[in-house]
């Protein structure tokens, strides 16, 4: 079977930051985070009050908060997307305040917030009439998805496929991390030596993906490759990851052998960074283990919160813009930091020198996913 | 040619398809001790008691299918096979019981051990920690011939190098059908 290119056409984002990619990145490159003291619902029982919001979307709408944030996007782009693409929806709660709405007002049906409930929501928004899939990996929801479209890909199935994704902050979701002591009181200061805990985020966005000769023969704007991926698990704990490392490493030790890079070849590190002691630590631990040296890492998590299983997504998109502008955007949040992590993260801009990113996410009951992201073609000649 | 072994679970009786063997049961914590009494499972499942209802079947399915396929685990052993999951309502069930008792409780504390299965990933998460199960990690649900999509997005994933074996499971709150794919003979 002859192998395809898995490329990038399109993408658009929301954040706490707006509407778009351009002023989630003017927000990064100001060093401005949008994490701030959350008034959506009653935040005064938790330890935090903390989490990035997107302005003017809140409870009471028609719609859900999931879908007030991403279905605006798909219909902007439904002119870009074509009708064959196979749509894939990443998500952890996805309209989960549908449910809230039902338990705490006895309206409206607990069910209608399942997920393959909203995929069909997502099609006729992006104009997509059939198929599709759901794909729930926790907060690697995202670029579990993107692996998996990259896969369809290259191995011939489809030539176009569209992932969308969305998470919401609702009280669902901020109380129960809250039980779980994840939240840090103040914004998160991923791999600072004084980090304490994550921050929630709002988040949802969509990338279009396609084959690189569709993509050509439909003059389409080729804006990165996704040209390694893979997912594994710790086995370890439901809410701690492993403390070796060991299943992030061997995810991204496959991602890299999949696109055929060697850990000299990487660039930057998007890190998943949320700002737990457990986490960040983790995940230094794997990169020591994989690189052995230094290598350029960042984390947005201080600056749009964590957008759980949009998180992989936003940060692809980020990516690429990095790719793009050859600048690594400082981790936002980060003051001091922690011994494991220094001369590999910095609160400063940097300049991005070699042009192959490496992406990860981590979430609960240890999943793992890695991303290899790489510019155009073209543009690497 | 792809290796394919079962274990099934239902109301009352369970069993795996390869070694046609089928067991009888009045409740899930007297199965798990005559599973480990047959062998099935080689050590007691660490938190049984607090799984919901969707982890113990996923659970006592896998062991199933690992004991028909033949496959040895062990606490200190892990190894590289997957598991992939789809249901209709995901973690629907969780998800209410999770806020239905947030809300009782006066919207002021959640509880943790509730919340963590609000994720339609979580219950899979628990038999890959039981079993030692380090490939990937997914919930899946397809729009159109949803099992079976889901069965043939397996062996895509065993054929593509995403895994070298996988447990295939579709699952509801009263019965887990877990299937075994490997790539080769184990």
């Amino acid at each position: 079977m002859r192998e395809e290119t898995a490329v990038i056409t399109d993408c658009d984002i929301r954040t706490a930051y707006g509407r778009g990619l351009a002023c989630c990145w003017e927000g990064l490159w100001e060093g401005r985070t949008a994490i701030r003291p959350c008034t959506r619902f009653d935040t005064g029982h938790f330890p935090s009050r903390m989490a990035a919001v997107v302005d003017g979307i809140g409870y009471g709408g028609r719609s859900s908060l999931a879908a007030r944030m991403l279905i605006p996007l798909l219909e902007s782009s439904k002119p870009l997307v074509p009708c064959d693409a196979v749509p894939v929806l990443a998500s952890t709660t996805g309209e989960i305040d549908l449910l809230e709405k039902n338990v705490l007002e006895g309206t409206g049906d607990a069910a209608e917030s399942r997920l393959d409930v909203f995929l069909e929501k997502v099609k006729a928004a992006a104009g997509i009439k059939g198929g599709g899939f759901v794909v729930s990996g926790a907060c690697a929801s995202s670029s579990a998805a993107l692996g998996f479209a990259a896969g369809l890909i290259q191995n011939g199935k489809h030539d176009c496929v569209l992932v969308a994704a969305v998470d919401a902050v609702t009280e669902f979701v901020f109380s129960g991390f809250s039980s779980l002591m994840a939240l840090d009181p103040e914004p998160a200061k991923p791999f600072d030596r004084q980090r304490a805990g994550l921050s929630l985020g709002d988040g949802a966005g969509f990338i279009l993906l396609m084959s690189c000769s569709r993509a050509q023969r439909e003059g389409r704007a080729i804006l990165g490759e996704i040209s390694g991926w893979a997912m594994t698990a710790d086995a370890n704990h439901m809410t701690g990851p492993s403390r070796d490392g060991d299943g992030l490493k061997r995810a991204i030790q496959k991602a890299l052998d999949r696109a055929c890079v060697s850990d000299g070849d990487i660039g930057v590190i998007s890190s998943h960074g949320t700002g737990t002691v457990y986490n960040d630590s983790m995940e230094m631990k794997a990169y020591t283990a994989v690189f052995g040296r230094p290598v350029p890492l960042y984390s947005i998590k201080g600056a749009v919160g964590h957008t759980m299983g949009a998180a992989g997504l936003i940060e692809t998109a980020i990516a690429l813009r990095v790719l793009r502008e050859r600048v690594i955007p400082a981790t936002i949040g980060l003051r001091d930091a922690d011994p494991e992590a220094k001369n590999w993260v910095s609160s400063e801009k940097r300049k991005l020198e070699k042009s192959v990113v490496l992406l990860n996410n981590s979430g609960f009951g240890g999943v793992n996913a890695a991303l290899v992201l790489r510019q155009p073609y073209a543009e690497r000649q | 040619m792809m290796l394919k072994r079962r274990g099934w679970i239902k109301e009352n009786s369970c069993g795996c398809s390869g070694k046609g063997r089928e067991w009888r049961y009045t409740d899930l914590r007297s199965l798990c001790v005559q599973l480990l009494a047959d062998s099935v499972l080689a050590h007691p499942i660490d938190n049984f008691g607090r799984f919901n209802r969707e982890s113990r079947l996923i659970v006592l399915s896998s062991a199933l299918a690992l004991y028909d396929a033949g496959i040895v685990y062990g606490r200190d052993r892990k190894q590289d096979i997957g598991i992939v999951g789809t249901s209709t309502d995901g973690s629907l069930s969780s998800n209410l019981d999770y806020f239905r008792d947030y809300a009782s409780c006066g919207r002021t504390l959640g509880r943790g051990n509730l919340f963590i299965y609000t994720l339609a990933s979580s219950p899979l998460a628990e038999s890959s920690i039981h079993f030692g199960l380090q490939g990937p990690l997914v919930f899946l649900r397809y729009a159109d011939d949803p099992e079976e999509r889901m069965l043939a997005e397996a062996e895509f994933m065993i054929r593509n190098g995403d895994a070298s074996a996988l447990l295939a499971i579709v699952f509801d709150s009263q019965k887990a059908d877990c299937h075994y794919l490997s790539g080769g003979m184990p």
